[in-house]
């Protein structure tokens, strides 16, 4: 093996101790979030739970993400999965950026520079160490741009086909990104034109000698299409695969999407743009439509990545696609805060940017002093943006990690898991984990909870008495209680159609009341 | 004194005296006729021949149904008579009675003087004439070598017998737990076979994508580049067999020539044979009736079964000279540098490379439908599929044509087995039994593609009847197998060769399960698809089919045949048409198993494809 091949996986084992360190030491602190209890209520019940679990394993989404967690689950550790394999994914992350850097440079400042971004950048912390699923984005985003510059370079199939699995793994990821596909639209049709054998060196002349040419413009229709097909095909049948799946095994072609059951995103998105515009003092300057802005604020070496490609048009503008994407995404899904994943996408897309073009600079004291300065101010504007996101999970995974204040944001969940856990073996409970996941996922013994995955699950919310012994309901200040059939309107309904139904008030919480039914 | 053909042809003005001189060393260097160079490379045409032999009070003869002495003609060996054009058939009043194509050959002529201890009478017959006579006459021992030699050698690789004993025991043993499952639980045993098979599908879907995406690596990689061929010293190159096997080609063969001369290697090194059957007269005539000189040495293969390419090549190879061989098919275009390219890979490569394979593409692709289907397949075949293989070194087999071996390797293997229909796949496992390697050089052989359907269905058939010929062969032993070529082989080799077919077989049976749910809705059906099982035959059916298309696609994107692209997606159609040749491929494996399925060419309506230039 290469001696710098066999450093760099040494590093990135350091680095993934380092990450799972830091990962149980927050999880030691309490700091759990929506997505990460998301994923280990599903491990769960693939492990332990009765039913049909195979449609808990196909159709939980984002599959990519959850079958990440899902691989990392040993023992009834379930709540350490999602948190291990996001502590391993960032760390290979790491290796695969460091790897093409030194494929490429044998400057070692570079390397340098990396490591302390992933030691230090607290963005890459929250990747790193929160369970959530970003290092997978972050992967997928960054293959899916290096082979689409190296097919810049190349023109081999290879590298395009290769981008292409990777835009499908990112989709499978986070389907949002199946928006950036849009502003890649346009930016085929300038790499056709790039690729074609002309003498002439601007683009727009090219294109007007391209159009005015018939052999030439059916040349490029011809390469336009296929580059299109070559990138799109994939991810867009797959996405079309998976739909047909969900229309198959849950009546919804967009189940993946619209279900609570399946996507943790449809309420946690909702909840945590209700609670932050709930507050009096809330001001909405970061949702504004200028999200470019606070993005070149958060990740300045963005522009200095923009200045290494400055020579070629498509190339600025394959750099430039995702801001687009998410000014779009902004605009789409003008009820969600931005999550910082997508401002950690520019900082991925900036540092593989300067692995490809720093090390060639010809002033390297420049390029390195501008860099190292970038890095620095890249470590503040991590903390700053993840102090102040609208996004309360990020604003407390920096207050945990920072302050080594044990977070409670999930002390209630817990609480209710307890008592749950100190019931009966042999009594049955009624739950719907469309809200109720972070409570399954404390509970130790999923065999006794019912849940909406199982087909006694209907007959036991129509009939409590004949399967179940108890019932947990979600109070009327819970926030999320208009999305759960199990609230405070279900107990007069129930009792309407079932008046011998008696059921008693054994445990109460804020959110939460549950009922022994006699 | 009789005036040597050599004067004639000069004084006739159809030679100058400086191509009489190269003819003659050339001769010299080979141990051939003067003629026989004079004809075979290129100097002289068949026609201008018979002019200037007729001009010089010679007349030719019938020869066909002259009588013959077996212990008169078993005195003269197959080699010196075909390299002399000449053969004594009997003696009469006194004299040897010798046909002859030149009349002029004084070595013959002593030779029969010193053999018979009697003067020659010397009728003329053509060359060809002569040469049908002596492979006629004198073939029957090397024709039989080239159909036994491999079975003597070593039985266990023919494909004399298709099935042996173990495998038949085991393929009934197979079906009849199967019948007796379905007897005795129906449902379960459907759904566990529809299990197997649709997981089967997908792993061997899944495994040509990983293969097309190693092979699709070394895109750039060039095997043999520019800088390379320029190195190269015309007076350093080897001879180099290119065996034509030929069956009723007559309407290709001006085109063979014209592909023939383009190619770039020294002339008097290159040692090309037509191979044509001894009932083909057609080929025979075309030949003769050539207006230009031709640059091939005809041989006839006497007639034995089983009338196959392998039989005829590895008769020729009894013929051949060169270091190193390789087999074109009549219509085929290869690109001009690729005799050298080889001989470049070859002085680079470790000795127990002994096989290099060219891609072959097709010429016609935008000719109609099937054409442009058989590009899609090729391209995704020798772009992607064969260098995967090569890269994860696993068994290639080889393509049908453009194959180029050292020849003594080549000997060593047995050569082809005339008994299997796919008898270049059969030997790319051979070889790596054997512990050899095959490469894969950047040049392309453009052929013809198919472009009538029973015609295709035909030649298909048999591609799919050989696979699975070979695929018994090998699995006569498996251990044998996995020691032979490891584990990796030995599951590539399952995997490309044995699902091959078995893929083609099945596919219109899951095929016609699902439409029948889907848009009969057969509540019976449904009991064979509990809610798993629908799971992963729907995402089997969708992906495998998406993979397998955007594969194609993929290889025809590296092509640069944009305008197929979108005839990716009609690939379940044309793997219907596989499914058809499959099952007439399974049904002549049991009735007929080495029947040669003749493939018709020359149906193209291109023509003067400009593609061989060196890219």
């Amino acid at each position: 093996m290469h001696r710098r091949t066999l450093y760099l996986i040494i590093i990135t084992l350091l680095l993934a101790v380092y990450y799972l360190f830091m990962a149980v030491y927050l999880h030691n602190l309490e700091y759990h979030n929506l997505e990460s209890l998301f994923y280990s209520e599903k491990s769960k019940i693939l492990f332990e739970g009765l039913g049909n679990r195979l449609k808990v394993m196909g159709l939980t989404s984002p599959i990519l993400p959850f079958y990440g967690s899902f691989a990392f689950t040993f023992g009834k550790f379930y709540l350490l999965s999602p948190v291990l394999a996001s502590a391993v994914g960032t760390a290979i992350l790491f290796y695969i950026m460091a790897n093409t850097l030194t494929k490429r440079s044998h400057d070692d400042f570079y390397l340098l520079i990396l490591l302390v971004l992933f030691v230090f950048d607290p963005s890459l912390l929250y990747t790193a160490s929160s369970g959530k699923a970003t290092y997978l984005v972050l992967i997928f985003f960054f293959l899916f741009f290096y082979h689409i510059i190296r097919y810049y370079k190349s023109n081999t199939t290879f590298h395009v086909s290769i981008a292409s699995i990777c835009l499908l793994l990112l989709i499978f990821c986070d389907y949002k990104f199946v928006w950036l596909c849009l502003f890649f639209i346009p930016l085929v049709l300038f790499i056709s034109i790039n690729s074609l054998n002309l003498s002439e060196k601007e683009t727009i002349f090219r294109l007007h000698q391209s159009f005015n040419n018939p052999a030439l413009r059916r040349k490029l229709i011809n390469k336009t299409v296929a580059i299109y097909i070559i990138i799109f095909l994939l991810p867009i049948a797959s996405v079309l695969i998976f739909k047909m799946l969900n229309l198959t095994h849950a009546d919804n072609f967009d189940y993946f999407l619209d279900s609570p059951y399946a996507n943790w995103m449809v309420l946690a998105d909702r909840l945590s743009f209700e609670q932050a515009t709930s507050f009096a003092h809330f001001q909405p300057s970061q949702v504004s439509p200028l999200v470019t802005a606070s993005i070149a604020l958060y990740c300045p070496m963005i522009v200095l990545a923009i200045y290494l490609f400055r020579h070629n048009t498509y190339q600025i503008l394959t750099i430039a696609a995702p801001f687009g994407f998410v000014q779009f995404l902004q605009i789409k899904y003008d009820k969600i805060f931005l999550a910082h994943e997508y401002f950690l996408i520019f900082l991925v897309l900036s540092l593989l940017c300067i692995v490809f073009r720093g090390h060639r600079h010809e002033n390297q004291r420049l390029m390195k002093s501008i860099v190292a300065v970038l890095t620095v101010a890249q470590v503040i504007t991590g903390y700053y943006f993840l102090k102040h996101s609208l996004v309360a999970e990020e604003r407390d995974f920096v207050n945990t990690l920072f302050n080594r204040t044990p977070n409670d944001n999930e002390a209630e969940s817990r609480e209710v898991a307890s008592f749950l856990n100190t019931l009966p073996d042999n009594e049955q409970i009624l739950v719907d984990d469309a809200i109720a996941y972070p409570v399954v996922a404390f509970t130790h013994h999923i065999g006794r909870l019912t849940l909406p995955y199982q087909e006694t699950y209907l007959s036991a919310s129509e009939a409590p008495e004949r399967y179940v012994n108890y019932i947990l309901i979600a109070t009327e200040r819970n926030p999320l209680t208009g999305y759960t059939q199990l609230n405070n309107k279900y107990l007069p309904a129930i009792r309407k159609s079932d008046n011998r139904l008696n059921l008693q008030k054994v445990y109460e919480t804020d959110n939460w009341v549950l009922y022994k039914v006699l | 004194m009789t005036t040597p053909i050599s004067d004639i042809l000069v004084k006739d003005g159809f030679l100058t005296p400086a191509t009489r001189e190269q003819i003659n060393a050339l001769a010299r260097k080979t141990d051939t006729s003067f003629l026989k160079v004079a004809l075979n490379y290129g100097y002289v045409s068949r026609k201008n021949y018979g002019r200037s032999m007729e001009n010089a009070g010679y007349r030719f003869r019938e020869v066909r149904d002259e009588a013959y002495d077996e212990e008169v003609i078993e005195k003269t060996g197959l080699l010196f008579a075909n390299d002399h054009l000449a053969i004594p058939l009997r003696i009469e009043n006194n004299r040897v009675v010798t046909v002859m194509a030149d009349p002029t050959n004084t070595l013959f002529i002593d030779f029969v003087r010193i053999t018979y201890g009697l003067e020659p009478e010397i009728i003329l017959a053509d060359d060809l004439e002569v040469t049908w006579l002596c492979h006629k006459l004198l073939g029957k021992g090397h024709v039989k070598s080239s159909v036994f030699e491999l079975l003597n050698r070593d039985p266990n690789s023919s494909a004399l017998f298709t099935f042996t004993g173990p495998q038949m025991v085991s393929i009934f043993l197979v079906l009849g737990a199967i019948a007796a499952g379905l007897v005795m639980n129906f449902k379960n045993v459907t759904i566990i076979v529809n299990v197997i098979l649709s997981v089967f599908f997908l792993v061997a879907i899944i495994f040509k994508l990983f293969l097309s995406l190693v092979g699709s690596r070394f895109e750039l990689y060039q095997a043999v580049t520019k800088h390379e061929l320029q190195d190269v010293h015309d007076d350093e190159l080897p001879i180099y067999t290119i065996l034509l096997p030929v069956y009723k080609e007559d309407k290709l063969i001006k085109k063979l020539i014209w592909n023939l001369q383009s190619i770039d290697y020294p002339r008097e090194k290159l040692d090309v044979k037509l191979l044509i059957e001894e009932d083909d007269a057609k080929t025979l005539d075309a030949v003769r009736n050539l207006d230009f000189p031709a640059v091939f040495e005809v041989i006839v293969v006497p007639f034995h079964m089983p009338k196959t390419k392998p039989k005829a090549c590895n008769y020729g190879l009894h013929f051949a000279r060169g270091r190193y061989l390789t087999i074109y098919d009549a219509e085929d275009i290869p690109d001009t540098d690729q005799l050298k390219k080889v001989v470049v890979l070859f002085n680079k490569l470790p000795d127990h490379y002994i096989c290099v394979q060219s891609a072959l593409n097709y010429f016609n692709r935008n000719e109609n439908f099937l054409t442009r289907m058989f590009t899609l397949e090729y391209s995704f075949w020798f772009d992607y599929m064969l260098p995967g293989l090569d890269t994860l070194d696993i068994p290639i087999p080889l393509g049908g044509t453009s194959n180029h071996f050292k020849m003594e390797n080549l000997v060593e293997l047995g050569a082809w087995d005339p008994f299997n229909v796919t008898e270049d796949a059969d030997l790319g496992v051979r070889a790596y039994a054997k512990g050899y390697k095959i490469a894969i050089v950047n040049s392309t052989t453009y052929e013809e593609a198919n472009n009538e359907p029973f015609n295709w269905i035909r030649q298909r058939s048999r591609w799919i009847k050989g696979y699975m010929q070979t695929y018994l062969v090998h699995m006569r032993n498996p251990i044998g197998l996995i020691k032979k070529i490891g584990w990796r082989g030995f599951i590539g080799f399952n995997f490309f060769v044995g699902a091959t077919p078995l893929t083609f077989l099945v596919y219109p049976i899951l095929l016609f399960i699902f439409l029948a749910y889907v848009i009969f809705d057969i509540s019976s059906i449904k009991m064979l698809f509990p809610d798993w099982v629908l799971f992963i035959s729907i995402f089997n059916l969708m992906v495998g089919n998406i993979l397998m298309i955007y594969v194609n696609m993929m290889a025809v994107f590296k092509r640069r045949f944009y305008e197929l692209i979108l005839f990716a997606i009609a690939n379940p159609i044309y793997w219907l048409m596989h499914s058809a040749a499959a099952y007439k491929g399974l049904y002549q494996l049991i009735v007929k198993p080495f029947y040669w399925e003749k493939t018709n060419h020359g149906l193209s309506k291109v023509n003067n494809p400009v593609v061989n230039i060196i890219k």
